[in-house]
């Protein structure tokens, strides 16, 4: 991994689209802008795996009313079972 | 006097739903995944309560199916980033109340022959703006339940 030391205000160009520069630093946190081209996706790396599980999120609706409908079971048995219980 | 209709979107799920202009909610990030994805209204079924439906405004075939938090977990804790509580317009200092200031709801995702949820990752729609966001937590693990008719709701390890 290649390591560069930064102050705020100074970048990091990597290759000739992209900027990343040092806004702020803080105690515990740095804050990052970055510029790049609008069809280079910029996120923080736990949003890739939040958007994976959106795409399996959209399989559920498209599976049909049969998949929904179990879920609905589901939730019917266990809230008939929570009032029963107590 | 004239009226002006409702616009209405033809959901290939739910089949024709006619917007009120006061339901759809403005993701000004979108979702995760579905960043274009910025008007979506929430729609409920009354027979499927208390599951609510997440159909873009703008996309017919983009719809997703969710649960509110307290569903899952009565003691559920909401945490939002500063990123998050930015899109979100929240006032620094304060954490929102769920069901007053804000709802939260979690999408569920098929998972075999049931369906499980990211409790790391809710939806947090601003009850005061209409504005949403989905909560990503900086180095939280994905915390995922699994829906079993015949044990509720058991934590994935």
């Amino acid at each position: 991994m290649l390591v560069l030391r930064r102050r705020p205000g100074e970048t990091i160009a990597i290759g000739a689209d992209i900027e990343i520069e040092v806004i702020e630093i803080s105690r515990t946190r740095v804050k990052l802008g970055v510029r790049a081209p609008r069809q280079v996706p910029v996120m923080r790396k736990e949003t890739l795996a939040v958007a994976a599980e959106n795409r399996q999120a959209l399989e559920l609706a498209s599976s049909g009313p049969a998949g929904v409908a179990e879920v609905v079971e589901a939730l019917r048995l266990l809230g008939a079972a929570a009032q029963a219980s107590g | 006097m004239t009226t002006t209709a409702a616009p209405t979107i033809c959901s290939p799920w739910l089949g024709e739903i006619r917007l009120h202009p006061d339901c759809e909610i403005f993701f000004p990030a979108g979702l995760p995944g579905f960043e274009d994805e910025r008007r979506i209204a929430p729609v409920e079924i009354p027979a499927q309560r208390p599951l609510v439906y997440l159909q873009s405004v703008e996309s017919e075939r983009v719809c997703f199916v969710a649960l509110p938090v307290y569903v899952i977990d009565r003691g559920f804790r909401l945490e939002i980033p500063e990123e998050e509580r930015a899109l979100l317009l929240l006032p620094e200092g304060r954490d929102p109340i769920i069901g007053e200031d804000v709802l939260c709801v979690l999408l569920l995702m098929p998972s075999g022959d049931s369906v499980q949820v990211n409790l790391n990752s809710p939806v947090v729609i601003n009850l005061h703006n209409k504005r949403g966001a989905q909560i990503v937590r900086p180095g939280a693990p994905p915390a995922g339940y699994r829906l079993s008719a015949d044990n509720g709701w058991t934590r994935l390890c």
